[in-house]
């Protein structure tokens, strides 16, 4: 089982977390939505995988290269 | 000759068996120490990876004898190897600074060697792979020659545009070496590769600070910057990626599998603040696993790929909504006027794909010169005649459009999906400069945004997709699952390209 860190490709604020830890994720589900310049930004999961951490919370900035959650597979 | 007389040859002569031997002692089955030092890294030997590319038998090596300039050094070739060849069938020519002869650094031998290939790549307009990894200058070599006359850099220069270039870095490539690299088209690295105008030893000097080849210039940092096109895991995979490239650069060619158009359709969320993945449009329109992405991991608000449509090459260039909502920055604009360079230069037609709230804005944009690298774009499409059509995918707003293929700008061709929308500016913005009295008349907070907002929707309406449409300022608007069919049909309408004398135009290094 590899640990997988997801990285922000932007920088601005997490607006939505939408799948919740411990969940099972199917490739490109949204993990949480980024707001970042008036748009919402989803972060996809990369693979079948699961959600086994989130490092931010709602209203959190991000920045571009942050670890915003961790999947395995 | 018939197997009997094969069978009776007679040993070759003193003379020829001389240069048989010769011939033989510059192969890596005879330099098995060589050999086993490249082994050690999980590497290619240089005539390795030149067989691996070329078609069996079709190599004719120049200057395989050639030794180096001073009697007490010797090395197979001179470090490098270099002649023309076959790929999948077609004339190109190719060259190898060997690591494993004085860590292939440049000599006044294998310059020689280099500017003849180069003039041969030149009169004979081949695509030219070169394997660059190499120390630079052979310092043992310094003053060994009466005056420093090598033309390498300058002939490699003069090959811009002209034939397409294309440098592999996969072990340690400094100094000249990377200079070489840095003057290709395009540049493959490998995860083991090192880059950098200057090794350890220089940078010390000028420095004092001790750095690795690794530290110094990982492909990692080459990825990011924007210095090379390519990063993939190994020599293997560098000259199946090598491969691959020249294969855009031969024109038409057999059709490949058509990918799921429809689902096009459901790319661009209803929610129009939704991002989504651009490439999921360039997958819905190329022929299956024929999208080639350069630069990837640099300047991330535009993707650059070159794919194939029904087996024709196009050069795509798509706005990123996923990052900063597409508006283009420096990087964004030079990556896109370089691709846009290459493609010309090599009569690949291109594909806009459109989505941009317009360029970046803001005094951290302006600390960039946004000035002048936006107007790179312009200067570049209005002056390239290579033919381009433009699809308007959801934003086009301001500038940003204007230089995203925009009608101004002389497509052959310019739909839009039906979310596309114009824009000269964000609607709120518009509605303050243009209503200022009717915004200024309302009476209460609440009177007021009821105004901006009917002021908003009338503007929008008007630049909605079959608006703009109406007023015959794009050519149609398409349903997203004809996509590929339009690019197609586009493509059928060019006529063939003329044969030139010279180049069309010099590809910018940056």
């Amino acid at each position: 089982m590899a640990r997988i860190p997801i990285k922000s490709e932007v920088t601005g604020k997490v607006w939505k977390i939408e799948a919740a830890v411990g969940s099972t994720l199917a490739a490109d589900d949204t993990i949480m939505l980024i707001e970042s310049m008036k748009m919402e930004i989803p972060v996809p999961a990369p693979a079948n995988c699961r959600l086994v951490e989130i490092l931010f919370q709602e209203d959190e900035p991000v920045k571009e290269g942050d670890v915003l959650a961790i999947v395995e597979r | 000759m018939t197997q009997e007389q094969g069978a009776a040859a007679k040993p070759p002569r003193p003379d020829l068996q001389a240069v048989l031997d010769a011939r033989a002692a510059t192969l890596d089955a005879a330099r098995p120490e060589a050999v086993a030092k490249r082994r050690k890294t999980d590497r290619s030997t240089a005539r390795e990876n030149i067989a691996a590319l070329l078609d069996t038998g079709s190599f004719l090596e120049y200057g395989q004898l050639a030794r180096p300039a001073r009697r007490d050094m010797t090395g197979a070739a001179d470090g490098f190897v270099m002649g023309t060849g076959l790929v999948d069938g077609h004339r190109s020519a190719i060259a190898a600074y060997d690591y494993t002869v004085y860590a292939g650094t440049q000599s006044y031998i294998n310059h020689a060697k280099t500017d003849r290939l180069l003039k041969i790549v030149r009169d004979l307009r081949l695509p030219f792979v070169l394997w660059a990894e190499g120390g630079g200058w052979r310092p043992h070599e310094n003053n060994i020659a009466l005056r420093d006359c090598e033309e390498t850099f300058g002939l490699m220069a003069q090959l811009s545009g002209l034939v397409p270039t294309v440098g592999i870095v996969s072990g340690r490539c400094f100094a000249g070496n990377a200079n070489m690299a840095g003057l290709c088209d395009t540049v493959i690295a490998t995860r083991q590769a090192a880059m950098g105008v200057a090794g350890p030893a220089l940078v010390e000097a000028g420095l004092g600070i001790k750095l690795t080849p690794e530290e110094l210039g990982p492909p990692e940092v080459h990825e990011r910057s924007g210095a090379i096109d390519v990063l993939v895991e190994d020599d293997r995979e560098a000259v199946a990626m090598a491969r691959r490239y020249l294969s855009y650069f031969r024109g038409p060619g057999a059709a490949g599998e058509t990918p799921d158009v429809l689902a096009l359709r459901d790319v661009i969320p209803e929610n129009q603040r939704r991002a989504y993945d651009v490439r999921k449009v360039i997958d819905g329109i190329a022929d299956v696993g024929s999208v080639l992405e350069l630069r990837k991991g640099f300047a991330k608000a535009v993707v650059t790929a070159l794919i194939k449509v029904g087996g024709r090459p196009v050069g795509v260039i798509g706005n990123q909504p996923m990052i900063r909502a597409g508006a283009m920055d420096t990087p964004a604009c030079d990556k896109l006027s370089r691709f846009a360079q290459l493609c010309d230069a090599h009569d690949i037609p291109l594909l806009f794909l459109c989505d941009t709230p317009g360029l970046m804005v803001g005094p951290e944009a302006e600390e960039t010169a946004m000035v002048r690298h936006s107007s790179r774009i312009l200067t570049v499409l209005a002056n390239a005649t290579v033919p381009f059509m433009t699809v308007v995918l959801r934003k086009a707003y301001g500038l940003g459009y204007y230089m995203m293929g925009s009608l101004a700008m002389n497509p052959t061709l310019i739909v839009g999906w039906p979310t596309a929308e114009f824009g000269t500016m964000g609607t709120q913005g518009a509605v303050k400069l243009m209503r200022p009295a009717e915004l200024d008349a309302a009476e209460t907070d609440a009177d007021r945004q009821a105004i901006e907002k009917r002021l908003s929707d009338e503007i929008r309406h008007r630049n909605s997709a079959l608006e703009v449409a109406a007023r015959f300022e794009w050519d149609d608007i398409i349903d997203p699952a004809d996509t590929r069919s339009v690019v197609s049909r586009f493509l059928a309408s060019l006529p063939p390209v003329a044969p030139r004398p010279g180049r069309k135009r010099v590809i910018d290094n940056w």
